[in-house]
C-alpha cells in the first residue's frame, strides 16, 4: 500500500431526517484544519437528498468536494448497506482519512468498514494533529480512564478512520468556496439487509437526563458517599436552574445513569457555569466540559487535578460546601 | 443537681487562645450539625462554643479551664451516633476531635497501631490493609471516628468472629475532667494489674475522660474471604439456621440477616439490585449473608461445602457464592446502605439496638412487629444474626411528632421489657447516650445503676464532662 | 440447538491504576485484573437466551494465562465451555488483529448462531471490537443491545431493542448475529455453590498461534495491527484556578457566590 496513492479527507454527513447532526459539522470544521495543514482536500459524503439550507451549513465549513450518493438501501440506517457503501467508495476514491461522528450508529458501522478495508480505526480522539513528517494524522486521546494521553496513528494502512464524539470540536463556519460535486449511484439490494427495523420509540424525553444544552451543571464525582448524598446536589442544580451530572465512576457504581456522565466516554457539555463536587479531574472527564465559561471546583484534596481546570476552587468537604451554598441561596 | 456557668466573654477569649481563631466557633459560627447526631428525634441542643482540638495539651488546657469555671464539656467525633451521646445537653463547650486524625505509627513487631482519636474508621481500615494488616472491628458506619467507636464500644459485622472494639484497645491517653493527663494500659496483650481503668473508659461515652490517643491491636489480614448469600422463605427459617451455622465450626467472620422489604428498598434506592429476589423459582423472603475467611481456596471450599449442606437442611433456597471483588463490593455496599435507606424512606424515626440470645432473634422480631402494629407504627429491621444484635426501627411518615414520640415510646417500652425478659442487653453497639438511660436503669437495676453513678462521681466530681449521659441526669437546655 | 459464543476480556481495574508522578508512567502493579464489567452483562444476556431457548454457551478470550480466572467467572455464571487464546505472538494487538485471532479460533470451535460481547472494555474503551468481530464472522449486527425480545429458532432470527440517542429501536436480525450489550438490564447473576465449584476445576481449553489452524502470522499481534501507539504522555494540566480561602466554609461560599453572581 502506498500512502501517496490516497488523497482527500472525508467527513460522513450523518443526518436525522434532513437535518445534519451537529457532530458532522464539527468534524467538517476540524477536518478543514487538517486539510489546511496537509494540503489535502476536504470532502463531505452526503447520502440521499438534502435541502439547500442544510447543505449550506456543510458547505460553510469550506468543503472542497461533495460526494453525493444515491441508491437503494440507505433510507434507514443499517449496518450492512452503510458498511458496504463506505467500502466501495473508499476502494474507488482512496481517501486518506474518513471521519465519522461518534454517534451510536457511527460507532456501529465505521469500525466495520475499516475492518473490511483492513485499515485502522480510532475512536474518541479529543485532538487531531497533522504530522507532516510521517504524513499521518495523530489521533490524541485520553486513555486508561484519563490517567494518560495516548497518540494513536495509522502509519501504513489507509484510510485513517476515526469516530469522534459529538461536542468534541466546534462548528466554526469559515464560509463556502468553490467545490466539486461527485455523484455516485450505489445500490445495496434491500433484500441483503440482514436487520429489519420493527419499531422505533422516541424517548419520553426525561428532561433531567438531557444535560447537553444545560446552562448550569452541578457535577458530582467519585467522592460522593452514595445515592443518599445526592438530594442536596439535585436541589442545588434546581436552585441554579441547571442539571445534575456526574463522572464515569459514579455511573459505574450504579449511583446515577449513564446519560448524566460528562466526559470523553459520555456527554460533552458547554454550560455557562459548571460546578464540580468531589471530582478528581481526570482528563477524560475534563475534556467533557472544556468549553464551560466558568468552572468551580470543590474537593478536599488541595492537590486534586480538578483545581488545574477551574476558574475558582474551594478546598473543602463537598457536602458541607453544597449545604452552605443552598443555605445562602435560600436566604 | 449541678448548676453550670455560662461561657463569659473572658472565658471564650481564653478558649480561643488555646485553639486559635481558626478552630474556635461561637454563637452564629457554630454549625447546626453540632446540635444533634444522626438521630434527630432526640432533640437539638446547641453548644455555646465549639473547639476543634489538635492535641492532648489543648484538651488538657480546655478541661482545666472548664473545670475551674464549672462549664460543661461534651466531646464529639464525627457525630454519627444514634443515641444523642455527643449532643451538648447543657450547652457549654463541644470539643471536636475530628482534626486529631493522624495515624501516628505502626509497630509491626507487636502488631499495634498508634493513632489519634479523630481518625476515621474507614481510613484506619484502609491504611492497615496496605500493610497487610486488618483492624477487625467493622461497624456499619465507616465514617465514624475510632475515638467514637471506643467510647461506644462499637461492634459491627465482624464481631461474631473477632469480638468488638474493646478487644482491640491496648492503651490510651486520657484527659480527666480536671485536665490531668493519664496513660492507661500498655502495649502488651495480658494484664492482671489492678482494676482496669482502661476498660472502664472504653464504652463510657466520654463521661469519664476524653481519649486523646489510642494504641490498637491489629491482626494479619486473612488471605482469602468469600461471602455467601442464603435466601430463605421467611425470617423465621432464616434465623433458625444461625445456631446451626455457628455450631458447624466454620468460624464465620460475619453472619448478617436481612428481610426482603429492606433489600427491595435498598435496591430501589441505590439502583443496585444485587440480591436476587427470585431464587430457583421461589420468592425469597429473607436472607442470611455469611462471610468466611481462610488461608487457601481449598480451605474455603471445604467450609463452603459444609455451609452449603447445612443451608439446604435448614431450608435455604440455594447457596450463592460472592467470590469476585466486584460482587463483594456490590453486596456489602447494599448491606451498608440499609440505615440510609430507612432514613430516606422515613420522616420520623426511632431505633432499638438490642442484643438478644441468638436463638430468640426470630421470636423477638415477631414480638416487635406486633408491638408496632398495636401502636400503628411501622417496624423495619436488620442486624447481626451471628451475635443477636438487632437494629430495629420505628418508622412513620404521616404523623405528628408528639404523637409519634408517644406511640414510639409505647413500642420501645414493651420491646425493651421483652428484651430484658429474654436476658438481652439494651444496647449492643450504639450505646446509651441520653436517649436510652431509662431503659438502662430498668435493665441493670438500681444497684448496678447506682454503682455507675458512683463511678462517674469519682472521675468527675463536678459533673462537667458530657453531662446527662449514660447514668446521670441534668436540667437540659 | 442454539450455539452461542460470548467474547470477553480480562481488564485491569483502571479505577485503581495510578500514575507515577515522577516518571509519568502507569503503576499497574497490584492492580487487580477483573472480567470486563460489560462482558459480564453480555454473558448474562446469553445465559438468559440459553435458559429460554436452550443451547450451549462457549466463552472465549485472548490474553495471558491469568485470564483463565475471568473465564472461570463466566463458567460459574452459566457458560458451558471456556477457551483461552494465549500466545506471546498475540501481544500488542489492536482491535483488528484481536478480532482476527478470536474469529479464526471460533471458526475452529463451531458454527455460532449468536455472538455476544460487551459494548466496550473498561481499559481500551474503543467500542470497536463488536463491529470488527461481526465483520470477520460475516454476522449481522445489533449494537448497544438493551433488551432481548425474542429468538425465533425456526426462522433463525433474534429480535432486540437497542438504545439510540433519542429513542429505542427494535431490530430483528438474522443468524449469525453479533450483539454488543449495554449494562442496564443485564445485571450478572451470583452463581450458586454448585456452579461455582464446577467452575473452579473445569477444563479450560487453551490454544496458541500454532494450534489455531491457518493463522496468518502477518495478521496477528503487532504486525497485524494497523493502529499504533507511538507515544503516551501525562495529561497536561491547566493553570491552577484561583483558590478561595477565606477561613471557613461559610465565608468561602459567600465569596464564591459573589464571584459567580453575574453568571447566576
Amino acid at each position: 500500500m502506498n500512502k501517496t496513492d490516497f488523497k482527500d479527507m472525508w467527513v460522513f454527513i450523518e443526518r436525522n431526517g434532513d437535518s445534519v447532526l451537529p457532530v458532522s459539522l464539527e468534524l467538517c470544521s476540524e477536518t478543514r484544519k487538517l486539510c489546511d495543514a496537509s494540503g489535502e482536500k476536504l470532502a463531505a459524503v452526503i447520502i440521499g437528498d438534502i435541502s439547500g439550507g442544510e447543505l449550506k451549513k456543510v458547505l460553510d465549513c469550506g468543503v472542497d468536494k461533495l460526494i453525493r450518493v444515491s441508491g437503494t438501501g440507505y433510507d434507514f440506517f443499517n449496518n450492512d448497506a452503510y458498511t458496504n457503501l463506505f467500502t466501495v467508495l473508499c476502494e474507488k476514491y482512496r481517501p486518506t482519512a474518513v471521519m465519522v461522528g461518534g454517534t451510536i450508529n457511527g460507532r456501529d458501522f465505521a469500525p466495520r468498514f475499516a475492518a473490511r478495508l483492513g485499515t485502522g480505526c480510532t475512536s474518541d480522539a479529543t485532538e487531531l494533529v497533522w504530522d507532516p513528517k510521517a504524513t499521518d494524522i495523530e489521533f490524541v486521546e485520553p486513555a486508561v480512564g484519563g490517567k494518560m494521553m495516548a497518540v494513536i496513528t495509522v502509519p501504513v494502512a489507509r484510510p485513517q478512520v476515526g469516530t469522534i464524539r459529538p461536542g468534541t470540536f466546534k462548528y466554526a463556519p469559515c464560509g463556502a468556496h468553490e467545490y466539486e460535486v461527485i455523484e455516485e449511484h450505489i445500490d445495496f439490494p434491500v433484500e441483503n439487509i440482514r436487520t429489519e427495523i420493527l419499531d422505533f420509540r422516541a424517548d419520553d424525553m426525561d428532561e433531567s437526563l438531557n444535560i447537553a444544552d444545560a446552562d448550569v451543571i452541578v457535577c458530582v464525582g467519585n467522592a460522593i458517599k452514595g445515592a443518599d448524598a445526592l438530594p442536596r446536589y439535585r436541589r442545588l442544580a434546581e436552585r441554579l436552574g441547571g442539571k445534575l451530572a456526574c463522572t464515569r465512576p459514579v455511573f459505574d457504581r450504579g449511583v446515577l445513569p449513564f446519560k448524566l456522565v460528562i466526559g470523553q466516554s459520555g456527554v460533552v457539555v458547554k454550560p455557562k457555569l459548571y460546578i464540580s463536587f468531589g471530582v478528581s479531574g481526570t482528563v477524560n472527564h475534563v475534556t467533557g466540559f472544556s468549553d464551560a465559561d466558568t468552572v468551580v471546583a470543590v474537593n478536599t484534596d488541595p492537590d486534586a487535578a480538578i483545581f488545574n481546570y477551574c476558574t475558582y476552587g474551594i478546598v473543602g468537604n463537598m457536602d458541607e460546601v453544597c449545604d452552605a451554598m443552598l443555605a445562602k441561596l435560600d436566604k | 443537681m449541678t448548676k453550670y456557668n455560662k461561657i463569659t466573654p473572658e472565658i471564650a477569649e481564653k478558649l480561643q487562645a488555646i485553639v486559635g481563631t481558626k478552630r474556635f466557633f461561637a454563637k452564629d459560627a457554630v454549625k447546626d450539625d453540632f446540635s444533634h447526631d444522626e438521630m434527630p428525634i432526640y432533640g437539638k441542643y446547641y453548644p455555646e462554643v465549639v473547639c476543634e482540638v489538635e492535641s492532648t495539651e489543648e484538651v488538657s488546657q480546655i478541661m482545666r479551664l472548664c473545670y475551674e469555671n464549672n462549664i460543661p464539656v461534651t466531646p464529639r467525633g464525627a457525630g454519627t451516633g444514634l443515641v444523642g451521646g455527643c449532643v451538648p445537653l447543657c450547652g457549654g463547650v463541644v470539643l471536636c476531635t475530628t482534626r486529631m486524625n493522624k495515624i501516628l505509627s505502626y509497630d509491626m513487631n507487636n502488631l499495634v497501631v498508634h493513632i489519634q482519636p479523630g481518625v476515621l474508621l474507614c481510613d484506619l481500615a484502609a491504611d492497615a490493609l496496605t500493610r497487610g494488616l486488618m483492624y477487625p472491628p467493622d461497624p456499619g458506619e465507616k465514617t465514624a471516628t475510632v475515638g467514637g467507636n471506643v467510647s461506644t464500644n462499637a461492634g459491627g459485622m465482624r464481631a461474631v468472629k473477632y469480638g468488638v472494639t474493646r478487644d482491640y484497645v491496648l492503651a490510651m491517653t486520657v484527659v480527666l475532667p480536671d485536665g490531668r493527663v493519664m496513660d492507661l494500659g500498655k502495649t502488651v496483650c495480658k494484664t492482671s494489674s489492678g482494676y482496669s481503668l482502661l476498660h472502664l473508659m472504653i464504652g463510657s461515652e466520654g463521661t469519664l475522660g476524653i481519649i486523646t490517643e489510642l494504641t490498637l491491636k491489629l491482626i494479619p489480614k486473612p488471605n482469602m474471604d468469600v461471602s455467601l448469600i442464603l435466601p430463605f422463605a421467611d425470617v423465621e427459617t432464616a434465623i433458625a439456621s444461625v445456631p446451626q451455622i455457628k455450631l458447624a465450626n466454620l468460624d464465620p467472620q460475619s453472619i448478617e440477616f436481612m428481610e426482603r422489604d429492606i433489600v427491595d428498598s435498598s435496591a430501589a434506592f441505590t439502583g443496585n439490585s444485587v440480591f436476587p429476589t427470585v431464587v430457583n423459582g421461589k420468592e425469597a423472603g429473607a436472607y442470611i449473608l455469611v462471610t468466611l475467611v481462610g488461608d487457601s481456596e481449598a480451605e474455603l471450599t471445604a467450609k463452603m461445602d459444609r455451609l452449603g449442606e447445612l443451608a439446604e437442611k435448614c431450608g435455604a433456597y440455594d447457596t450463592l457464592v460472592v467470590w469476585t471483588d466486584g460482587l463483594k463490593k456490590d453486596v456489602w455496599a447494599a448491606r451498608s446502605a440499609f440505615l440510609t435507606v430507612i432514613e430516606a424512606d422515613t420522616k420520623l424515626l426511632d431505633e432499638l439496638d438490642v442484643v438478644v440470645p441468638v436463638d430468640r432473634i426470630a421470636e423477638f422480631l415477631v414480638y416487635t412487629r406486633a408491638a408496632g402494629k398495636a401502636e400503628g407504627i411501622a417496624i423495619r429491621n436488620f442486624g447481626h444474626a451471628g451475635d443477636g444484635n438487632l437494629h430495629i426501627y420505628c418508622c412513620a411518615n404521616d404523623m405528628e411528632l408528639d404523637e409519634f414520640k408517644r406511640r414510639s415510646k409505647a413500642v420501645m417500652d414493651k420491646c425493651y421489657a421483652k428484651c430484658t425478659e429474654f436476658g438481652g442487653q439494651v444496647s449492643g453497639e450504639h450505646a446509651i447516650g441520653h436517649a436510652k438511660k431509662q431503659y438502662l436503669l430498668e435493665s441493670v437495676g438500681e444497684t448496678a445503676f447506682g454503682l455507675m453513678q458512683a463511678i462517674k462521681q469519682v472521675f468527675d466530681p463536678k459533673g462537667i464532662l458530657n453531662p446527662g449521659k449514660v447514668c446521670t441526669n441534668v436540667e437540659e437546655g | 440447538m442454539l450455539n452461542i459464543l460470548v467474547c470477553v476480556k480480562q481488564v485491569p481495574d483502571i479505577n485503581l491504576v495510578k500514575m507515577d508522578p515522577v516518571t509519568g508512567s502507569l503503576i499497574r502493579a497490584g492492580v487487580p485484573a477483573i472480567l470486563n464489567p460489560l462482558d459480564a452483562n453480555a454473558l448474562e444476556a446469553a445465559v438468559r437466551v440459553k435458559e429460554a431457548y436452550g443451547g450451549s454457551i462457549t466463552v472465549i478470550t485472548m490474553g495471558p494465562d491469568m485470564a483463565k480466572e475471568a473465564l472461570r467467572e463466566c463458567l460459574a455464571a452459566g457458560a458451558d465451555r471456556a477457551v483461552l487464546l494465549s500466545d506471546r505472538a498475540f501481544a500488542n494487538a489492536d482491535t483488528l488483529a484481536t478480532s482476527y485471532v478470536i474469529v479464526s479460533a471460533a471458526k475452529m470451535l463451531g458454527d455460532f448462531d449468536l455472538i455476544f460481547c460487551g459494548k466496550e472494555s473498561l481499559d481500551g474503551a474503543t467500542g470497536q471490537m463488536g463491529s470488527q468481530l461481526a465483520e470477520r464472522f460475516g454476522a449481522s449486527q445489533i449494537s448497544s443491545t438493551a433488551k432481548i425480545i425474542e429468538v425465533d429458532t425456526d426462522a433463525r432470527t433474534i429480535t432486540a431493542e437497542r438504545d439510540l440517542e433519542r429513542g429505542v429501536e427494535v431490530l430483528k436480525a438474522q443468524y449469525p448475529c453479533l450483539l454488543t450489550v449495554e449494562k442496564a438490564n443485564f445485571r450478572a447473576r451470583i452463581p450458586n455453590l454448585k456452579s461455582w465449584k464446577a467452575s473452579r476445576t473445569a477444563e479450560i481449553e487453551v490454544y496458541n498461534s500454532h494450534t489455531i489452524p491457518g493463522l496468518d502470522p502477518e495478521q496477528i499481534g503487532d504486525p497485524g495491527s494497523p493502529t499504533k501507539v507511538p507515544r503516551t504522555y501525562p495529561p497536561e494540566t491547566g493553570s491552577k484556578g484561583s483558590m478561595i480561602d477565606e477561613g471557613s466554609t461559610e465565608k468561602n461560599v459567600d465569596k464564591l457566590l459573589e464571584l459567580i453572581a453575574d453568571v447566576l
